[in-house]
């Protein structure tokens, strides 16, 4: 039983830990929370399932246009909810961003289905579990942590190795001498915004095998990513990956051994409870600066 | 010929007028220094002409171009550095790739090109790379190349931040107080850098100084500002001597009696 919470914990705790990278990286560059991260994840898995459970393209075609379509409508986000507000102040940078998450849902709604449709993604691989001893183990939860490790793994070295990565990283730490370098910091928040999305997407097609797909996921789990994120202090990358990993496992315990409704409200208590004890969360003793 | 010229620049915030009607023209390889007492509007002069603050009146040009209303990222493209009073350097990266940094605006290779690697794109950083050890063999600091920026000394930060304006071989550099708080050793090798810059780089320099020692010795010419109004132009030694110039500092002897009188 604990072993296979644990790892069922893990599974979606990677995915959770994708949204939050997403989640992070518009904060960090832009000083501001994206509500309608979430939405971007929905409307990633929902393409991802048009074009593999629809039209029929292999999954690993769908990722990769589900990620792609995901990066341009980030870069939509920047567009419509971010860059014409810029200089207003943070509650309307926020309010603009639930606002397109709103959009998102609506539009999710209209194309595919009414609010209770549910949509099932056909497994990739057999769905029957392995017996490894005590432990149970569903195939495709491996696949969902292999695919969240790669994702993370091409996400560090984006932003470690890479020229978009570096001016991303001067921006977040200093807009005013970013600028004064010559970075163009309005396409800094640009690409923020896309590659937070792209990763929301990938996360998304790899959950949807084991979940089931429908307009409103995306709400839940911007909460859960948000929670990691602040878990992990809001502003740290490797603080996302971990405050994931937690909520996951600490949602899939209280799940199992409190009472199985508990498994929803974990996340908020954990958002308490770091908030109570730790503000800056686990990684981020520069989290305060900007807000 | 001229490389940086002001034309009636004039800046309010406010009721204050913290710039007003603020000329000068800069010859290209000049050092030019400007002087005046706290609040005379120096730093905001450098703001106007680096794109951080708009003016509301007058126009900046750049080797002869105006960058007027240009953002800060564009004009920096044109050829104009800038340091601060107080590092700017981001944190979290090596002194060496906070020079990288300086090359970032010009670089040629698209979204994908950079984060899926690529030949160009590889190319492309090394030579980076390279440009940035040559800067910061320029001004002395290699030894530090791989220290995280804010380990460094504030002098020393302030010398990594000249480097990595120079890196992007700019026009003109703006310095803001360069020698705040170094030691007379450090102060004559800040005076030779500067002179090597000029000299070896070619490029034109505009200094806010305190310090009077460096601008005596350092620059071509001296503008005076006092409440955001140029009072004073000339060479240093003229410029020291002007009775204008003594009375922005030390206030005028005659009020002073009739005061006291």
């Amino acid at each position: 039983m604990l072993g296979y919470l644990v790892l069922s914990g893990i599974t979606t705790g990677a995915l959770y830990a994708l949204v939050a990278l997403g989640v992070v990286i518009v904060f960090k560059a832009t000083g501001t929370v994206n509500f309608a991260h979430g939405d971007l994840f929905m409307i990633g898995g929902f393409l991802a399932f048009t074009f593999h459970v629809l039209m029929g393209l292999p999954y690993l075609v769908a990722l990769a246009l589900a990620v792609a379509a995901g990066f341009g409508i980030g870069i939509l986000t920047d567009r419509i909810a971010f860059r014409p507000l810029m200089r207003a102040n943070l509650v309307s940078l926020v309010l603009a961003t639930v606002g397109f998450s709103f959009i998102l849902k609506g539009i999710a709604r209209s194309v595919w289905g009414g609010k209770a449709d549910l949509f099932a993604f056909p497994p990739l691989i057999s769905p029957d579990p392995i017996f490894l001893g005590p432990l149970i183990i569903i195939p495709q939860q491996l696949v969902a942590i292999g695919g969240a490790a790669l994702v993370m793994g091409a996400f560090a070295a984006f932003f470690r190795l890479t020229r978009i990565g570096k001016m991303m990283q001067a921006t977040a730490d200093n807009p005013k001498a970013a600028t004064l370098v010559g970075i163009r910091t309005d396409r800094v928040y640009m690409y923020a915004f896309g590659v937070g999305a792209a990763v929301a997407a990938s996360a998304a097609v790899l959950m949807a095998p084991l979940t089931l797909l429908y307009p409103d996921i995306g709400f839940v789990l911007f909460i859960k990513g948000f929670a990691a994120a602040v878990l992990g202090g809001l502003s740290s990358l490797p603080g996302a990956v971990v405050g994931g990993l937690v909520v996951g496992v600490v949602e899939a315990l209280a799940g199992g051994y409190i009472n199985s409704s508990f498994l929803e409200v974990s996340a908020f208590v954990v958002i308490m409870v770091v908030l109570v004890l730790r503000p800056t969360g686990l990684f981020g003793a520069t989290a305060v600066r900007r807000v | 010929m001229t490389m940086l010229e002001a034309r009636g620049l004039g800046i309010g915030f406010g009721g204050v007028r913290a710039l007003d009607d603020v000329s000068f023209a800069v010859r290209e390889g000049e050092i030019r220094g400007i002087i005046g007492p706290n609040g005379a509007g120096k730093t905001t002069l450098l703001n106007v002409i680096c794109g951080l603050v708009r003016p509301d009146a007058g126009e900046v040009l750049l080797a002869g171009e105006p960058i007027t209303g240009l953002k800060p990222n564009v004009i920096a493209g044109r050829g104009l550095g800038r340091t601060f009073q107080t590092s700017q350097l981001f944190r979290g990266m090596t002194v060496l790739e906070n020079l990288m940094t300086g090359l970032h605006g010009e670089t040629r290779a698209g979204l994908f090109a950079a984060a899926f690697g690529g030949r160009a794109m590889l190319a492309e950083e090394e030579r980076a790379r390279e440009k940035a050890w040559k800067a910061l063999e320029f001004v002395g600091m290699e030894r530090f190349w791989d220290r995280p920026a804010q380990a460094l000394s504030f002098g020393q930060q302030r010398v990594v931040e000249i480097a990595r304006t120079l890196i992007s071989e700019p026009k003109v550099v703006l310095l803001d107080e360069p020698a705040v708080g170094l030691s007379l050793n450090r102060l004559a090798e800040l005076d030779r850098l500067l002179r090597r810059i000029r000299d070896e780089r070619g490029v034109t320099l505009v200094m806010i100084e305190h310090v009077i020692r460096l601008v005596m010795g350092v620059c071509d010419r001296v503008t005076v500002l006092q409440g955001g109004v140029v009072i004073a132009e000339g060479t240093p030694d003229a410029v020291i001597e002007d009775a204008r110039v003594i009375e922005a500092y030390l206030g005028r002897r005659v009020d002073a009696r009739r005061r006291a009188s």
